[in-house]
């Protein structure tokens, strides 16, 4: 973990160890990378391979495949006239060998304990291998086409929607932080609470009044019907059909984002520090960049980047809501058909998008805080 | 001022998102251009016969081409998982078809109450309880089962299963009132069901007199039910508690259903359950999905005592003609290979009735009459299954559209969809066509996708031999002219319509030049006479196909129709169950193996005009269902011999897979004609084909196909696929225009070049569902010598002509609810029909009201309409 030594001031000036411990820092600095990068790897590892068994309930998965395989075949024999031709014993044998191939093709001719290491196995090395049912939006049973056809369309609707939600919540939270008390601030607090409700909970409502009811928007889809073939126009269809689904995200979180950075931003505003530096006359805007807005740039990174990779993981119930073709949505298909390559990929790249997200957060956090150092000991 | 850059970097931001998804879009969505039909790319393309005006003929009088294909310019498919939102948009104009099935009562509704929304119904879905019988085999058993074996009944651990006594079983037929459960749980969107048959299937109405008398038999009667299952476990050594608690042995006895949680078959299992406990019964309710419970009641034992009932539900997509085989997979070990099944134990009689008719061994139709009602009257005392009701499902459309339905499969599983869709009465127009998915799988004719959402689109796609009838079930002919069908004496066939002939004869040879089998290795038909020994079948069809059938039929990419389409599908049929092929597929050889055991051969009769016999032991009981018409239908869309032989290559050098099951063997990309990286794949092995001017299986095929031939197909395709972006080319009166997977969107266009008139199949539009009024007098004297009921047959208003009725069949009912009489009305005239009571009948009725029942059945559609009346018997 990255250690955060608390100092009575930011003090920019005092960074850096200068060339003379050079060696040692260098030294320092790469035992702590590799430790660092060990102890997220294992916890990679073990996390990749929870998932490995919840995605197939400790191997009773194995017994649901067994039964739907048999019973989808043999209600598919007895709808064949041919097949209801042969003697009983022959029926038999004809169903036994189908059930068998459909078996080995999903692997459930080896124990469950053996194909869980192979998941991880593949998972870890990034070998996304073949879905066992699903097959992507242009027919590939590739985990990679499945997850990345879709990742355009996620990263459009909620990268937007959280930029957007970004940073217009630390706009107004900053305003509001220099406004405590004011009538918008209390109007932001008031509405705090709307924010426990989800996102397509407010999508219902938003697509009632301006789909069904005044007409002015889209029901839902990600463009309009036959597709544009101009990729202005293209592009200008989806920005119409983005408006509703990301409204809805926005109102869903927007007050409780404002009201959570506005509530940061009082305490660091009331820091001492904060406080000598109006005595002295320091002008409020530079007072807002360089002691609110600098000790706080950890925090504020972290909580971008950590939103920003959730975007890995889509979400499902929004998604179907407005018939966005999403990443949540493949995933929720891929647990309904409890498709574990499919379920194992895309969790292993957002563990793996994770980790790097921490570790790099952890230089971030060296680099733009000098309170922060790496590897342990004080700076001096 | 900085304030303002950060607003501008943040509508940058967004801009630039949206152009990247734009690009990404784009990418997949294949290039648009004029359909290859206004242009065709054939090399004997057939310029349009536009009537020439006479001379005498004015401007204005110009005679208009008949128009054919389909009636509506373009189609377009796209997503709605949520049925109130899809209703909403078709309340709004925003779509036009919402053909995904609702099963919604507060939907329906609505959907009712709308004038601008028109509903349709149909059938296919239905409930039951599974039973567990499972009991202890044992020569002390105080429990005889249906097969004579004394059992105790109790699982292996000991706890008491009161279902291992058929009587209780039979029991449970009173106990659960399912007209409460159709019109309270279902909301009136199902029909009550004590058998295993549709109601809207033909059978059904083939045996209503018996039916009707079960179903009176098995009418709710709750006093009834806990009067005989109260017998039944005091006799198995049950004992009533004082607190109204059934013990055995001293432990109370516990019923545990399995109940699903998905439909509502939750509010179904809490009924029952709640039934039981009014019986005394302790009840555990174990709710879940398929995937909870269904290890418990398909791979678990019976006989560990997990569970009593299940909620069971099935389906069924297509009107099935021949529902007999339903007694042997629903009652008998021999249904289903899982432990379950292994527990029943059925009478003798039952037993032989369900294989007879399984197997279709009988020898005439009335030989099944008997079978059947055996089956029928004997079904609920086997009762493993209770039956309880047929849903009725239904999809919407816009009101002003006109769609044939099937009457199980719906509108996305009628075939006659693309025939029959038009807007208003005038042709032209788009429909925009709104189902849960669309491209959920790859599409490729041989192995693709046979999900339903993405089969309502191939079948526009593509033309057949003969066309089911969405109504009945039987075939008409699409593509080929007439049939005969020769079967060997003995075999229960009938026939109905008039385009095929039936003969029963002694023997049926297959002659020594008819293909019989495939060699792989040298790429040639092995014949009759090859095989060395003399073979026979018992159904052989000849087929003649239209002498101008090369002349009127164009593939899509403009290329003609040939009998080398033909025969490339049949080689496909066995070259992929062929070990030694290059295509063989592991998991197609146990269909392959079927198809086998039954095929007898086929033979190219003549070329011009076409006429192909076939033969096979396979039959079905109606004549029109076993003429084998070939055709490049390959079961998951039509293909050409061109497109197919890009798939052919591509397989070989295992870059591709026409199955699921061996792309993934091999870890290569399933393929796909339409989308994806196999369109590359494809697109390689086009180039190479027209270099090589590749013919495949040449040893067989370049007798079909010559050199010029070949590489016009070739050239065609790649005009094709270099306009349209894909490689998917049937006959159809659709074409596929665009694909777009990302947005689930797939366009379709009419093809100008179809040459049937696009009111064929007009007279399919709906359902002839005949209405039925009875007349009668309010009283009649038991000693009164006749009585005289008139019956009344119309649809929409008008008489429904008798030559399409195919029987108007009547139950007389005591006050008592028994069965006095029954037998067929007779014909007046068209639409009017009379039943006569005589003065024998009339005095079997005591006094009191007596209820009589009709039934009538069409010809038309397999649902009967059924009407009855009341009348009070008098002294």
């Amino acid at each position: 973990m990255a250690e955060q030594v608390g100092g009575p001031a930011p003090q920019g000036e005092q960074r850096g160890t200068g060339a003379r411990g050079a060696p040692s820092t260098w030294k320092r600095l790469l035992r702590y990378t590799l430790t660092r990068l060990v102890a997220l790897f294992i916890t990679v590892v073990i996390g990749v391979y929870l998932t490995i068994l919840i995605a197939n309930m400790g191997g009773y998965v194995d017994e649901i495949r067994r039964s739907q395989i048999r019973e989808q075949i043999a209600v598919k024999f007895q709808n064949d006239p041919a097949f209801r031709a042969l003697p009983p014993e022959e029926r038999q044998k004809r169903i036994d060998a189908e059930v068998a191939v459909e078996e080995k093709r999903l692997g459930l001719d080896k124990p469950f304990l053996v194909r869980s290491f192979n998941y991880l196995k593949h998972a870890l090395t990034l070998d996304l291998g073949r879905s066992e049912n699903m097959t992507s939006d242009s027919g590939s049973r590739q985990v990679r086409l499945i997850i990345l056809e879709r990742l355009p369309a996620t990263l459009v609707l909620f990268g937007t929607s959280q930029i957007v939600l970004f940073a217009i919540a630390l706009y107004i939270a900053l305003y509001l932080s220099r406004h405590y008390g004011s009538w918008l601030d209390r109007f932001f607090v008031a509405l705090s609470p709307l924010s426990s409700a989800p996102g397509w909970f407010y999508g219902i409502f938003l697509i009632l009044i301006f789909a069904a009811w005044l007409k002015w928007l889209p029901f839902g889809g990600m463009v309009s019907v036959p597709p544009p073939e101009s990729p202005v126009r293209y592009a200008l269809d989806v920005a119409y059909h983005m408006i509703l689904p990301i409204m809805a995200l926005t109102l869903s979180s927007i007050f409780i984002s404002v009201y959570g950075w506005r509530t940061f931003f009082l305490i660091f505003s009331s820091e001492d520090y904060v406080e000598m530096a109006r005595a002295k006359g320091v002008h409020p805007r530079a007072i807002e960049r360089r002691y609110i807005l600098r000790p706080t740039l950890p925090t504020i990174i972290t909580s971008f980047a950590l939103g920003v990779i959730g975007v890995w993981m889509g979400a499902p119930i929004f998604e179907t809501i407005f018939n966005w073709p999403g990443l949540g949505r493949v995933l929720f298909h891929a647990v309904q058909l409890f498709d574990t390559p499919v379920i194992v990929g895309s969790n292993v790249i957002f563990a793996y998008l994770l980790a790097l997200t921490v570790f790099l957060l952890d230089i971030i956090y060296a680099i733009v805080d000098p309170r922060v150092t790496v590897g342990g000991g004080r700076q001096s | 001022m900085w304030r303002n850059r950060k607003l501008w970097l943040v509508f940058a931001l967004v801009a630039m998102l949206a152009l990247a998804l734009a690009a990404c879009g784009q990418e997949q969505a294949p290039a648009t251009e004029a359909p290859a039909t206004e242009a065709p790319m054939t090399e004997e393309a057939q310029p349009t016969e536009a009537p020439q005006p006479t001379e005498e003929a004015k401007p204005t009088e110009e005679p208009k081409p008949a128009h054919t294909g389909a009636w509506v310019d373009e189609v377009t498919f796209i997503t709605e998982t949520d049925s109130q939102a899809a209703v909403t948009r078709l309340q709004e104009g925003l779509i036009d078809v919402y053909a995904f099935t609702i099963g919604n009562p507060d939907l329906y509704k609505t959907a009712k109450e709308d004038p601008n929304i028109k509903v349709v119904e149909f059938f296919g879905v239905y409930n039951e309880l599974t039973i567990n019988p499972y009991g202890v085999e044992a020569e002390d058993g105080v429990v005889t089962e249906r097969d004579g074996t004394k059992v105790k009944p109790e699982f292996d651990n000991g706890a008491m299963n009161p279902f291992a006594d058929p009587k209780v079983r039979e029991a449970m037929n009173w106990l659960v009132d399912r007209n409460y459960i159709a019109q309270e749980i279902m909301g009136g969107l199902a029909t009550p069901k004590y058998l295993p048959i549709t109601s809207a299937f033909p059978d059904y109405a083939r045996y209503i007199d018996t039916v009707r008398e079960v179903e009176a038999k098995y009418a709710y009667n709750f006093e009834k039910a806990k009067e005989v299952i109260t017998a039944e476990m005091e006799a198995m050594g049950a004992e009533m508690g004082e607190d109204g608690i059934w013990t055995y042995n001293g432990q109370p006895v516990t019923i545990i259903i399995l109940i699903r949680v998905e439909d509502e078959r939750k509010e179904i299992g809490d009924y029952v359950a709640n039934q039981l406990e009014e019986l005394g019964f302790k009840v555990e309710r174990r709710y879940g999905t398929f995937s909870d419970l269904g290890a418990y009641w398909i791979r678990g034992n019976p006989a560990d005592g997990e569970w009593h009932i299940y909620t069971g539900g099935w389906i069924t997509t297509a009107v099935s003609r021949d529902q007999g085989g339903n007694f042997e997979f629903f009652y008998t070990p021999r249904g289903l290979g899982i432990a379950l099944w292994q527990a029943y134990r059925n009478s003798p009689d039952f037993d032989t009735a369900a294989e007879k008719l399984a197997n279709n061994d009988f020898a005439d139709m009335a030989e099944r009459d008997e079978l059947f009602r055996t089956a029928l009257s004997l079904a609920n005392e086997e009762a493993v299954r209770i039956w309880l009701v047929d849903q009725k499902s239904f999809s919407v459309v816009r009101s002003d559209i006109h769609v044939a339905y099937d009457l199980a499969g719906g509108i996305s599983g009628a075939v006659l969809w693309p025939y029959t869709l038009r807007v208003g009465d005038e042709p032209g127009g788009s429909v925009t066509w709104v189902n849960a998915d669309i491209l959920s799988d790859v599409w490729n004719p041989v192995a693709g996708s046979d999900a339903i959402y993405d089969m309502q689109a191939i079948r526009a796609t593509g033309d057949w031999g003969v066309v089911s009838d969405p109504y009945t079930g039987l075939a008409w002919p699409q593509r080929i002219e007439k049939a005969e069908v020769f079967a060997v004496k003995g075999t229960p066939i009938t026939k109905t319509l008039d385009w095929v002939s039936l003969e029963f004869v002694d023997e049926i040879q297959v002659p020594d030049d008819a293909w019989v089998d495939w060699d792989a290795e040298a790429q040639k038909f092995i014949t009759a006479g090859e095989k060395g020994e003399p073979m026979t079948a018992r159904v052989k069809s000849v087929v003649y196909y239209p002498e101008d059938l090369y002349d009127k039929v164009t593939w899509h990419d403009g290329s003609p129709f040939d009998v080398a389409d033909i025969v490339m599908s049949l080689i496909m049929t066995f070259d992929r169950g062929k070990e030694a092929s290059a295509i063989f597929d592991e998991s197609y050889q146990p269909d392959f193996e079927s198809f086998l055991s039954v095929f007898k051969g086929v033979r190219i009769v003549s070329e011009q005009p076409l006429v192909i016999e076939y033969y096979t032991d396979s039959f079905q009981l109606d004549a029109e269902l076993n003429v084998s018409t070939l055709w490049p239908q390959y079961g998951y869309g039509e293909g050409a011999w061109h497109t197919v032989a890009l798939g052919v290559l591509a397989e070989q050098n295992q870059e591709l897979a026409f199955s699921a099951d061996k792309a993934d063997a091999l870890e290569i990309e399933w393929m796909n004609f339409v989308a994806g990286p196999s369109l590359e794949i494809l697109a390689k092995y086009l180039d190479q084909a027209m270099a090589d001017n590749y013919i495949p299986y040449a040893n067989t095929m370049s007798a079909y196909v010559t050199e010029d031939e070949a590489k016009a197909r070739w050239e065609n395709l790649k005009a094709w696929y270099d306009a349209k972006g894909h490689f998917w080319v049937g006959t159809g009166p659709f074409y596929l225009d665009g694909v777009f997977p990302l947005e689930k969107t797939v366009v379709l266009k009419r093809y100008e070049a179809y040459p049937d008139p696009s009111d064929k199949w007009l007279g399919f539009g709906e359902p002839k569902l005949a209405t039925v009024s009875i007349e009668g007098p309010a009283r009649v004297s038991t000693s009164a010598g006749e009585a005289v009921f008139d019956v009344y047959v119309t649809f929409q208003d008008a008489p429904y002509p008798a030559d399409e009725i195919s029987g108007v069949k009547y139950l007389l009912f005591d006050s008592q609810g028994t069965v006095v009489a029954s037998g067929s009305a007779d014909l007046v005239e068209d639409g009017h029909y009379q039943v006569t009571l005589s003065g024998d009948v009339l005095g079997q009725l005591g006094v009191g009201a007596n209820r009589l029942e009709v039934a009538v059945t069409s010809i038309r559609v397999s649902v009967p309409a059924l009407e009855s009346i009341e009348f009070l018997s008098i002294p």
